[in-house]
């Protein structure tokens, strides 16, 4: 039985899969639900992600079902909204958002969608009510449901493989506030190798991209929520994948691109090269942050909170590479039972000799509780822990949903250039701590 | 009968013939609230829009020492997030209703949630908010608020909301305050009136209650603000007051009323003060209830000189500007507008009903063809009006903006600026004046792709606003 939680970061599965269809530029979403559904998830999810508003902006199409509805069924409102959001909204597609109420009501939501097949509109649709779990689930049942359902809309199939093509899969739009600039900067490294990105998600990429999945040589996965995706395409068109259940963060993304290029039979020669470009830049960032590190000690116990696959990658460069040593390491986003111990394994042990206590809750007193104890010298976490952080009157850096106090554009990471952004931001976070200590 | 003993109050529809879709000139309007039975519309395509329950998460956020506990499937806690980013007064709990709740009921995990935040917590007052599944499924809330009330000594108000039984999301606020009155404002005494003033407050802005308590504070009125920054008890205190002020007529009047009815606390009649004018008159309401006309009368007078001078000339001569705004601070806006010598040329509101028939009726006389849209979150329309009408400035409360300032005029937000008497009046003038002067913003939006069809805008703005078919 779930249990109930404290200012729960997860949203739910509808706002999740608005987050998926938002995110694909000429895919409008159409919800078929309570009227306050799209606005729990413009206040909760967009306005904690300040630079988010989706292509078009808010709100979205939403058939805002009454009590007539609730009683009697809501398909012919859903019918009559469907009809005439494809009227007055512009789009290439259009997804069906069904939400708990019409759920539980029990409205065909898929036979609407054939109708609109129908009459030949680009119509999909998802059962996605909120108690069918959080974000997560909503961006894998919204991705499911574009992949199995494409085909359907009379747009033409898998053309045989296109041997560079790579699907990107993990990053969940919004739920991971550096989505784009994470995306952006996986599909530069993949680039830097000879391979051609699908990035899904964020500015340019449309249904068109959506079209070309079946036809990508490889799945690369960064996280366990495209582990399901993965699987799919797997199933259905044989595409092989690699999968990390982390986001790789400095030298981890030498060691992903290095498996890429085994596994793909790369040109060693010219992705080597780019790969020790790459690193030396990194390399000489931080040979120039060194005097800083050293005066204003960098080195301190740090407690992050956040996704599996952004604790796994960030304390993995905290760690590995700039010497800081993981105290509490508290994962949120309650990833299935069959990577945790993996998780636990991995991240325990980062620092020989150091125990590094690893929790799994999204509830924020506990998350709190967790916190206050490791008395930890730096906190990285969402805006929900800002207050702890300065409690314990030390540097803090929003690096999880939410980020209530932050502008992310294109910001990220993710990759090399991520890495250095890291320490563009955790260093001036400690380094005016340090300022305002001196004074 | 008290109208404290139903569950929730009637929704704004059956009780003020509330009407949110509706589009047409203030004469018409205002003869249709004047009619025998308002007619009910509906709109065939809709965009999302604010419900009952986010306006009940939004009032109880400002409540002190309180946890709330939304018995819902987690997403309906959502926006509680960003309530609390805003307003960090109490605590936030979803009770993550799965797929085997909405078929089993939960009751058993509403008891385990207020239970286990008791224990941690101590909060003076537990929010038990309910949902459209608990709604759907008729879970029993009622008999775990008065077992645990027994068991744990606690007060434990229901707040219930639907999200689906009515169309206007102020039904919420009606909810929230009757509840909160319901549980914590004591039971029916002898009148005994205290010398506080009840300045009654739902969810506006620090600045905006902080200005409305210095003029109160300015005439020696001693204070019990509420609901936003109350504490349970102040509810109870409220019942003793001398007699309750609004700030804003349509979020207020229940809390007012059911003052007024049931514990005989007066209940003064003001606008919401908006511009010198109507913040005068205020003012003046505040003194003739206190007998304190004089001080009043000359407080605003010190404070419009005062006001004036910072203003520096600020005017509106010739700009023409649209509204979009929630009702009360619509009606105030307009009339700031016109003291400044701009032009409304049209006003979408959140909604119209009984409690504006007297401000629709001035309008109608004044301005007989000004053009009133009533909507919540409906940008298709807004801009398809704003498109025809062209007004230099925008002035509104909503979320889409972004989707008003690409057609090129000016753009202010007043969702989260102050705008209430003589401060607030110099904040957005400054707001206005910067807006005014630069537009490149709007001229960069402008740039990306418009979301709907231009055969949308060949359409009238209020083609799918239908009369509803019983």
């Amino acid at each position: 039985m779930a249990h109930h939680i404290e200012a729960s970061r997860n949203s739910c599965a509808l706002h999740g899969a608005l987050a998926v269809v938002q995110s694909i530029e000429g895919a409008v979403p159409v919800i078929h639900s309570t009227a306050g559904c799209g606005v729990q998830n413009y206040f909760g999810v967009t306005r904690l992600n300040p630079g988010s508003d989706p292509f078009g902006g808010p709100p979205v199409s939403s058939s805002n079902i009454s009590e007539k509805h609730v009683v009697f069924g809501g398909g012919s409102r859903l019918r009559e909204q469907l009809k005439n959001t494809v009227k007055v909204v512009k789009g290439d597609l259009y997804a069906i958002l069904s939400g708990c109420a019409t759920e539980m009501v029990g409205d065909d939501v898929p036979a609407m969608a054939k109708e609109g097949r129908e009459q030949d509109w680009p119509v999909i649709y998802a059962n996605t009510p909120g108690f069918r779990g959080a974000s997560h689930q909503g961006y894998q049942l919204a991705v499911k449901a574009i992949i199995e359902q494409l085909p359907d809309l009379g747009i033409k199939g898998a053309q045989g493989k296109d041997a560079g093509l790579v699907n990107v899969w993990g990053i969940v739009p919004h739920q991971d506030p550096f989505w784009r600039g994470n995306l952006e900067e996986l599909g530069r490294l993949l680039e830097g190798v000879g391979l051609v990105p699908n990035l899904l998600f964020g500015p340019g990429e449309g249904v068109a991209a959506w079209q070309r999945v079946p036809e990508a040589s490889l799945n690369l996965v960064v996280s366990v929520w495209g582990d399901q995706p993965a699987r799919l395409l797997e199933e259905r068109y044989g595409t092989p994948s690699l999968c990390f259940d982390s986001l790789p963060v400095g030298a981890a993304a030498g060691h992903l691109l290095r498996s890429l290029i085994h596994l793909l039979d790369l040109d060693p020669e010219r992705s080597e090269a780019f790969l020790v470009k790459e690193e030396r830049r990194l390399h000489a960032y931080l040979a120039g942050l060194a005097d800083t590190y050293y005066r204003a000690g960098f080195q301190r116990e740090f407690a992050l909170v956040g996704e599996s696959a952004q604790v796994a990658g960030l304390s993995d460069f905290l760690a590995g590479t700039l010497g800081l040593s993981p105290r509490t390491l508290v994962i949120t986003d309650n990833p299935p039972d069959y990577v945790r111990e993996n998780l636990v394994t991995q991240l325990a042990g980062q620092v020989p000799g150091f125990p590094t206590e690893v929790a799994f809750t999204e509830d924020r007193g506990e998350i709190a509780d967790l916190v206050l104890a490791a008395k930890p010298g730096l906190v990285l976490g969402s805006s929900l822990e800002a207050g702890v952080a300065d409690r314990l009157g030390v540097p803090f850096l929003q690096v999880s949903f939410p980020v209530a106090d932050r502008v992310l554009l294109s910001r990220g990471y993710a990759g090399y250039r991520g890495a250095a952004t890291l320490l563009e931001d955790l260093g001036s976070a400690i380094l005016s701590h340090f300022h305002a200590a001196a004074t | 009968m008290s109208i404290l003993k139903a569950k929730a109050p009637r929704s704004r529809e059956k009780r003020l013939d509330t009407m949110n879709a509706w589009q047409g000139s203030a004469t018409a309007v205002a003869a249709e609230l004047a009619g025998e039975a308002t007619v009910q519309r509906i709109r065939t395509f809709s965009q999302s829009s604010q419900d009952d329950l986010l306006y009940a998460l939004q009032l109880l956020a400002g409540i002190r020492n309180s946890v709330t506990v939304v018995h819902a499937p987690r997403g309906c806690a959502a926006a509680g997030l960003y309530f609390q980013a805003r307003e960090p007064s109490g605590r936030l709990i979803v009770t993550n209703l799965d797929e085997r709740d909405t078929i089993m009921g939960a009751d058993l995990k509403l008891r385990r949630a207020v239970t286990a935040l008791h224990h941690r917590y101590h909060p003076e007052v537990v929010f038990i908010v309910s949902s459209p599944v608990v709604a759907i499924n008729n879970d029993d809330i009622q008999s775990v608020v008065e077992e645990l009330h027994e068991e744990l000594e606690l007060a434990i108000v229901p707040v219930y909301v639907t999200g689906f039984a009515s169309r206007n999301a102020v039904t919420g606020y009606d909810a929230t305050l009757h509840a909160l009155l319901k549980y914590l404002g004591g039971p029916r005494k002898a009148r005994e009136a205290n010398n506080r003033v009840n300045l009654l407050a739902v969810a506006e802005h620090r600045p905006d209650l902080s200005e409305a308590v210095r003029l109160l504070s300015a005439l020696g009125v001693e204070l019990n603000v509420l609901p936003d920054g109350a504490g349970a008890g102040t509810f109870r205190d409220a019942t003793s007051a001398c007699f309750s002020i609004p700030l804003d007529q349509d979020t207020e009047d229940y809390l007012g009323v059911s003052l007024r009815d049931e514990y005989e606390v007066p209940y003064i009649e003001a606008p919401r003060p908006v511009g010198l004018g109507a913040t005068g008159r205020w003012l003046a309401a505040v003194g003739a209830a206190l007998g304190l006309e004089e001080k009043a009368r000359f407080l605003h007078e010190q404070e419009s000189i005062a006001a004036r001078v910072e203003l520096a000339g600020f005017s509106l001569q010739g700009v023409r500007v649209y509204l979009g705004l929630a009702t009360a601070t619509a009606f105030g806006v307009l009339e700031l507008v016109q003291e400044f010598g701009g032009e409304v040329v049209g006003i979408t509101v959140s909604h119209l009903d009984q409690l504006h028939r007297r401000r629709l009726e001035e309008l109608s006389v004044r301005h007989p063809d000004l053009q009133i849209h009533v909507a919540d979150g409906q940008p298709f329309e807004e801009v398809s009006i704003l498109k025809r009408l062209t007004p230099d400035l925008y002035l509104g409360d909503s979320a889409h903006l972004g989707q008003l300032g690409r057609l090129g005029g000016a753009v202010v937000s007043l969702e989260d600026a102050p705008i209430l008497g003589y401060r607030g009046l110099v904040s957005l003038a400054g707001r206005i004046s910067l807006a005014l002067r630069n537009p490149s913003f709007g001229a960069a939006l402008a740039r990306t792709s418009p979301p709907y069809h231009d055969a949308w805008y060949r359409r009238s703005p209020n083609w799918h606003i239908k009369q509803e078919v019983k």
